[in-house]
């Protein structure tokens, strides 16, 4: 698009016509004024122009450059530029078709990190139970893996007797070659010595299972100890998981006897094993015994057998809610670091036997406990700040419909002019447009986009409503605003 | 040099009362003004050429917050010296 350039002689003509002096006086005067702006600039000063702009010389230092086509390098001398800065009202004047928009922020990130650092207290617990949860849920796995390992091990306990059978073969042929000059029979029957102890260690394995019951008592006393130390700790602590727990401990119990007994040399492995199990449940059912007992009578209720399953799994749902709720109830109340690490424990042990009998029954959800907890207070907040706020008059005033009657002005709308424009006309800030609106809403359809030629009132409003330097009256045209432009 | 002095300055050279200057020098600007509004470019000879150029719309990132605005189109006037006044001011030594 070529803009319409208006030459001297124009500018003249309408000067001239504008300020009804002659041509030749309005010629003069412009030439005039040029020189004496030049001579301004010329002597180093700013020349400042009222409601136009400010002329002034901006210094553009040397710099290199290099010709294009040939190639060589130019230096293009410093110079004078005269630059131009306009003044406020004619930027705005200039800049009107735009003068609706406003920069828009693009990114609420700053605002969604508050929402989430807000709720981070409150997932925080919920983050601790899961990982407890997942915690316990991987030692349990753990340990049912055990109960199947052992079953494993004796295979590969039985290669290690093949070797040892074989390395017992192989010492007799290397005597036999060493020795053979001096006896061939005597070798020959240590050989078969040595062939029975290997059968008899053969069969050793097959005894051991019989055997197992006898050994159990003799020699590993300690690990076994252990191991019913755990279930019966685990008998406290949950009835249910007892009888799962107790049939993968028992046959573990054989099958670390009956591969510790043989060879000497794996019995260390099952040492071990022991220990992995022996560390995890007995800490957390003490801290349970001296937790959770001393508020209930938890071992009254289950040190009886009783024996109507269903009673005891209602039971122990309540224990295990009433005790998840204490402990997220001191987890909350308190303060010192100590006493939270405490509480954390509470809470993982209580989360052990949601997990527990989560297996059994879909247990109550611990995540819904906290939320419960935590948001009945903010609502409670905000009820009590919404019913401190006053009803001013200026509410009211908001409250109640418009009705326009009086009008301070009207103006036929040409392309480019706007409500928002208007507003900022007469009532000193853009955002007042709605009013303008909302006094001729029959004759306006879209708020965006006017008819060209349009009559348009400009209501008289309320003083208050309409103060610029209050900003409630803002951001009620604001909230309009939104109404009306969707 | 500022308004008045720009008067003064013209109501010297031309003979002419300070208030017909400043009548005159109103009118003008407003002309000028009301010319620039309909996208019209104004040039005066020997002295440069006065239009309005619209920038585009962008994004403006914060340094330090590194939050993003976007920034609306506008108007703004631009004057361009004429090479006659170029050369005038060619002349003019630099002293800083």
């Amino acid at each position: 698009m070529i803009k319409e350039k208006i030459s001297s002689q124009e500018i003249i003509d309408l000067v001239a016509s504008k300020a009804s002096v002659s041509k030749r006086a309005a010629e003069e005067f412009l030439k005039v004024m040029i020189a004496s702006i030049e001579e301004g600039l010329l002597a180093g000063e700013t020349v400042k122009i009222k409601s136009f702009g400010t002329f002034k010389l901006q210094w553009n230092e040397p710099r290199k450059s290099v010709n294009i086509q040939t190639k060589e390098e130019i230096l293009i001398n410093g110079y004078y530029k005269v630059a131009f800065v306009p003044d406020a009202t004619l930027k705005e004047q200039v800049n009107e078709p735009f003068a609706h928009l406003e920069p828009v922020e693009l990114d609420t990130d700053p605002s969604k990190n508050d929402l989430i650092e807000n709720t981070d207290p409150v997932s925080d617990p919920l983050r601790i139970f899961n990982e407890q949860a997942f915690e316990i849920k991987n030692l349990i796995s753990e340990i049912q893996a055990l109960s199947k390992k052992p079953s494993t091990e004796i295979h590969e306990v039985e290669p290690i007797r093949d070797i040892y059978k074989e390395e017992i073969k192989q010492i007799p042929e290397n005597e036999v070659e060493e020795d053979e000059t001096d006896s061939g029979s005597g070798i020959k029957d240590e050989k078969k010595d040595l062939e029975n102890v290997i059968e008899e260690t053969e069969t050793q394995p097959e005894i051991s299972e019989e055997e197992v019951t006898e050994i159990l008592k003799s020699i590993p006393e300690d690990k076994i100890d252990v191991v019913e130390s755990e279930v019966e700790s685990i008998k406290e602590s949950k009835r249910d998981a007892e009888l799962t727990l107790k049939e993968e401990e028992q046959p573990k119990i054989h099958d670390i006897v009956s591969t510790a007994e043989p060879i000497s040399t794996p019995a260390d492995q099952p040492k071990e094993e022991s220990s992995v199990i022996k560390e995890p449940t007995p800490e957390n059912n003490a801290s349970l015994l001296t937790s959770e007992l001393p508020s209930t009578p938890y071992l009254d209720n289950i040190k009886p057998p009783v024996r109507n399953k269903k009673l005891k799994l209602v039971l122990l749902i309540l224990l295990l809610v009433i005790g998840s709720g204490t402990g997220l109830f001191i987890y909350f109340a308190s303060t010192g670091d100590n006493s939270v690490e405490n509480i954390t424990r509470n809470i993982s042990v209580s989360e052990m036997i949601n997990t527990i009998s989560g297996w059994i029954t879909p247990a109550p959800k611990p995540a819904q406990k906290p939320v419960k907890v935590v948001i009945p207070k903010d609502t409670a907040d905000y009820e009590s700040t919404e019913q401190i706020q006053p009803v001013d008059s200026l509410q009211l005033l908001f409250d109640n419909p418009r009705v326009y009657t009086e009008f301070i002005a009207s103006e036929r709308i040409h392309a480019g002019n706007r409500l928002t424009i208007m507003s900022k006309r007469y009532f000193k800030n853009k955002e007042f447009w709605v009013y303008i609106y909302e006094a001729n809403k029959d004759k306006i359809t879209n708020p965006d986009n006017i008819a060209v030629g349009t009559f348009i009132r400009i209501p008289k409003i309320d003083p208050r409503l309409i103060d610029t330097s209050n900003p409630r009256c803002l951001i009620k045209a604001k909230e309009l605003h939104d109404i009306y432009i969707k | 040099m500022n308004n008045k002095e720009l008067i003064a300055s013209i109501s010297v050279k031309l003979n002419a009362p300070k208030s017909v200057v400043a009548m005159l020098l109103e009118t003008t600007v407003a002309t000028c003004a009301q010319l620039l509004v309909e996208d019209k470019t104004i040039g005066f000879q020997s002295f440069g050429n006065f239009e309005v150029r619209k920038k585009d719309e962008r994004l403006s990132v914060h340094p330090s917050t590194q939050i993003r605005t976007l920034i609306p189109p506008k108007l703004v006037v631009n004057f361009k010296q004429s090479n006659i006044l170029k050369d005038k001011l060619k002349d003019m030594p630099h002293h800083d």
